[in-house]
């Protein structure tokens, strides 16, 4: 199966990176991909119960986590685009705020895609931070086929035990 | 941008307090008020609500009908919304929610020896319960738009508080207690920090990562990370991981700290010393404290200090973040660029702890204690200033409990004068309140004989009960500002290396205070 347009969520965590993989090889030659990071709106909470600090201090905090975020989205967003480039598609990327489901079915929602591809929550024990996409949400609001692509540390060992 | 919200709802929590107050003024809820027994907090209530029933009134008007323009009116006077949704919630928390679970609380009976209640026990006061409601509202409920603007002001509030709390201290107080917490917080912080950084370097975390968790873990919390951040270059990843460990650690402190406190029977100077030094974030220190003694604020004196002690260490370990990240970066060959010293020593010092200095400076010259409110306490022999025979008998028969020579010296003077006789003979018997070794009533006599030969000025009693609305105003506004969310973030290593140093501080910390910490400053 191919898809001629696909959205794809993903964020740089080792879920997306085997979401992306899925997603170059599910898209048809001189196919669309359509490239969606969110920022999860944890952030808007990131200054916690800080009271000690001047305005001067939380301006500089608040400049260097939007700087700091934009830098890595930007990074990954630049080796997704040389990968899809590699492989001949048509690639562009959208970055949002929000509760990342509400923003993957609002964009899914925007264009006509054939398949949205999105990695799954990290296996207990592995890094990275906690997932924050709601598959509830997703299966409710999507009316376009939904891909989730295993974690590559879900399998653990035994696919190599089968070899 | 205009930032006013178009909304009634500021109107209608001024005319909520203007019933409120119509209400209790009328005499209207004294049967209620009796029954949670809140009769003493009457004209508080009433007083209150008429003032700020005015105020949202009028703001809520203007909110409705008033011009609203881009600029600094629209933006300061946006904010007043959230300031009086807090400030009802932490009404509603201090009126009737905090004697309602102590009502209940005592209904169910003491859960320990020694009269200890439920919400004693836990704390279960207007401050914890505020600083709870304030979660629940952020978490489950989510802040109304049109409050959203002003719920900062918690900020302002609690920073208002600690520069009044600068008039309730006297010089030889300031003195003892900034020794014992320089001595006490250079030790725990600097270890602390470094206890981390040396433990990352064992786990092979990055430096940004090490560095950024240490502040957090080592100084003060939120603040400490928030702060040192962008001086070691920490990835969002790190940041978040931080301060999610960092929140979860401080509110489960929040709660342990003055269970474990009761249990070990810590007395105020004990356990505000242990709350300053164990507790990751400031704000939680000041939460612990009020929890722990919600009807006075000898602890929170005690706490207030190692917290300021803490801020003023902030820069100091900043920079020393700053210079050991660019040195073990360039170290390995990378290239970061260099800290502009002078900038992060201005930038992080706290300019309010000026205005606690400047308050206590103020008082210190008597302007708001006149020496008259005290004349002839310590030489009047009327009967009513002397102990009654009832009290000496309930004194004598929990002398044994005292072990100490001084105090016990101290109650034999009492015992044989009736009054306290001096301003230290004064001091060693509210430490023997302080310390918590004799019962309810024998404490109670105590009090009684400090009241009479010690009395608080008239401006200095209203400053008491400001600080004690805006830490509810401030620490309840920050309640709302404790994402579960930003909790859901802690894990990995960081909530490995960082549990087991804020463990280790608060076990460390609770030995060196119970071994070396006197009751008496």
């Amino acid at each position: 199966m191919k898809a001629r347009t696909i959205l794809l969520a993903s964020h740089g965590t080792a879920g997306a990176k085997a979401a992306e993989t899925a997603a170059f090889g599910l898209c048809e030659p001189g196919g669309r991909i359509r490239h969606l990071v969110v920022v999860p709106d944890f952030w808007k909470g990131m200054l916690g119960d800080d009271w000690l600090n001047n305005a001067a201090v939380h301006v500089r905090f608040g400049r260097y986590v939007e700087g700091q975020l934009e830098r890595e989205i930007v990074a990954h967003a630049e080796t997704v685009a040389a990968e899809a480039k590699r492989r001949g598609f048509d690639y562009d990327c959208e970055v949002r705020l929000g509760k990342p489901a509400e923003c993957l079915v609002a964009v899914a929602g925007k264009e006509a895609f054939d398949l949205v591809v999105v990695g799954s929550p990290r296996p207990k024990g592995a890094p990275g931070l906690r997932s924050r996409m709601d598959p509830e949400t997703l299966a409710k609001g999507l009316t376009v086929p939904l891909l989730t692509v295993p974690h590559p540390g879900r399998d653990g060992g035994r696919r190599k035990d089968k070899e | 941008m205009v930032y006013t919200r178009k909304s009634p709802a500021v109107l209608i929590i001024g005319l909520v307090l203007l019933a409120y107050w119509f209400a209790v003024n009328g005499g209207y809820l004294d049967e209620t008020l009796k029954y949670l027994n809140t009769t003493r907090a009457k004209p508080e209530m009433i007083q209150l609500s008429l003032i700020f029933g005015i105020v949202s009134v009028a703001a809520g008007l203007w909110y409705l009908f008033g011009p609203h323009e881009e600029g600094e009116l629209d933006y300061y006077a946006s904010t007043i919304a959230g300031g009086m949704f807090i400030l009802a919630l932490a009404m509603i928390v201090r009126w009737y929610l905090d004697p309602g679970v102590a009502k209940l609380s005592r209904e169910i009976g003491p859960v320990l020896p020694g009269k200890r209640f439920i919400h004693d026990m836990f704390g279960l006061n207007y401050i914890v319960l505020g600083i709870v409601a304030g979660m629940i509202i952020v978490n489950v409920l989510k802040i109304p738009d049109w409050a959203q603007n002003g719920v900062r002001l918690s900020r302002l509030g609690l920073k208002t508080g600690v520069i009044l709390l600068g008039t309730l201290y006297s010089l030889g107080e300031l003195v003892q207690l900034g020794k014992l917490s320089v001595v006490l917080i250079g030790f725990f912080v600097l270890g602390s920090v470094g206890l981390v950084l040396w433990i990352g370097a064992r786990r092979h975390i990055p430096n940004s990562m090490a560095g950024v968790l240490s502040a957090g873990i080592g100084v003060c919390g939120v603040s400490a990370a928030v702060a040192s951040a962008p001086v070691v270059q920490a990835k969002s990843e790190e940041i978040a991981y931080t301060i999610g460990t960092v929140l979860v650690f401080g509110v489960v402190c929040m709660f342990l700290f003055p269970v474990i406190g009761h249990l070990t029977g810590m007395g105020h100077v004990q356990f505000g010393a242990w709350a300053g030094t164990g507790i990751l974030n400031s704000a939680q220190v000041a939460g612990a404290a009020l929890a722990f003694q919600p009807d006075g604020i000898e602890t929170l004196k005690v706490a207030e200090i190692f917290n300021i002690t803490r801020v003023l260490f902030l820069p100091i370990i900043v920079l020393w973040l700053a210079v050991w990240y660019v040195r073990r970066e360039e170290s390995v060959g990378r290239t970061v660029q260099q800290v502009d010293t002078t900038r992060v020593i201005f930038e992080k010092f706290p300019l309010f702890v000026l205005g606690f200095i400047l308050m206590f400076a103020l008082s210190s010259t008597g302007i708001f204690a006149p020496a008259q409110h005290t004349s002839g306490r310590y030489f009047d022999n009327s009967k009513s200033k002397l102990l009654v025979e009832k009290d000496i008998n309930t004194l004598k028969a929990e002398s044994s409990k005292l072990k100490r020579d001084d105090q016990k010296q101290a109650l034999n003077r009492l015992l044989e004068s009736k009054k306290a006789m001096s301003i230290d003979h004064d001091t060693t018997l509210r430490g023997i309140v302080n310390s918590g070794v004799l019962s309810r009533d024998a404490n109670a006599v105590l009090t009684r004989a400090h009241n009479a030969a010690y009395q608080t000025s008239k401006k200095i009693a209203a400053f008491r009960d400001w600080l004690t609305w805006l830490f509810a105003f401030g620490l309840t506004g920050l309640g709302m500002q404790i994402t579960m969310a930003a909790m859901r973030q802690a894990g990995g290593q960081p909530l490995v290396i960082g549990g087991a140093v804020g463990t280790v501080k608060a076990v460390f910390s609770l030995i060196v205070v119970l071994m070396f910490v006197r009751e008496t400053i």
